[in-house]
């Protein structure tokens, strides 16, 4: 077990850089040889995720209200990475889906990557310059500067689904925008929902 | 030595071949373009892109941006 974790780790290591440098290729490769060993990797990296938004959304450091959140968000993102994965899955199903259930939900896993950034990106930035921000030269260019990053990190997260269900559920173009038309207004309302619960604003797909 | 570089080649091939050419109809040279640019380093193309959107953005409401970006700041 040690020895797989081992060897895990350094495939997630090197598969990370792959998605930031060569992301086609690196796909074909999580999709068709990866091991479900490296989602404790990208697991691990979520939950310290979850942390460090507990700590920022936690106004007072009382480790109840602290866990609390911490719990919460993470089992809203596991709901909501089940429920995206089974909605992709099924539709895809419908669509003449060929069985690699495993390599398209690692694929959908490391998609989190650029979410996970945007989400840690944004959680450090409300500590260091918490919002509203003022329509003066520095509001507007910061406002700027930061949807800027969120676009492109919005333009990987959409290329690295999209790769996920090309090679994970091995549909074409046209399938891929079928299933994306069915399977984005019910994770629409789904969001919607998580919004009117408070847990999260932007949703953690 | 040969067998085994010719049986990782075949592999190779099997993998790099397991799904068939993507075509978008009239627009598949513009994708086999877009799709090159976006199998290696994206980033440059994806920097672009969002500079183009995010300028468009701005020409469109302004500095009311910063309404959308304060509302995104608290979106986690």
């Amino acid at each position: 077990m040690g020895k797989q974790l081992a060897i895990s780790g350094l495939a997630f290591g090197q598969n990370v850089l792959g998605i930031i440098t060569r992301p086609y290729e690196t796909y074909r490769r999580i999709v068709h040889k990866s091991s479900l060993w490296e989602m404790v990797y990208i697991g691990t990296c979520l939950a310290l995720y979850f942390v460090t938004a507990a700590l920022v959304k936690t106004s007072l450091f009382r480790p109840f209200l602290m866990t609390r959140q911490f719990v919460l968000l993470g089992a809203a993102a596991t709901i909501t990475f089940l429920l995206a994965v089974s909605l992709f899955w099924q539709v895809g199903r419908w669509f003449g889906v060929k069985e690699n259930f495993q390599g398209f939900v690692l694929g959908w896993s490391y998609s989190l990557i650029p979410t996970l950034f945007w989400f840690l990106m944004t959680s450090l930035l409300f500590v260091a310059l918490p919002p509203p921000r003022t329509t003066s030269v520095l509001g507007v260019t910061f406002s700027i500067v930061y949807l800027l990053i969120s676009v492109t990190l919005l333009f990987w997260k959409i290329i690295l689904a999209f790769l996920s269900l090309r090679f994970g559920l091995r549909l074409d173009f046209a399938k891929i925008i079928a299933v994306c038309g069915i399977v984005l207004p019910i994770l629409g309302a789904y969001s919607f929902g998580m919004y009117r619960l408070g847990i999260f604003r932007i949703p953690f797909i | 030595m040969g067998d085994a570089l010719y049986n990782k080649f075949v592999k190779r091939w099997e993998e790099v071949t397991d799904l068939p050419p993507q075509t978008v109809g009239p627009l598949t040279p513009f994708y086999k373009k877009a799709a090159i640019r976006l199998k290696v380093m994206p980033w440059p193309l994806l920097v672009i892109g969002a500079l183009l959107l995010v300028i468009c953005l701005y020409l469109l409401i302004g500095s009311a941006v910063t309404l959308l970006v304060s509302i995104l700041q608290r979106g986690f």
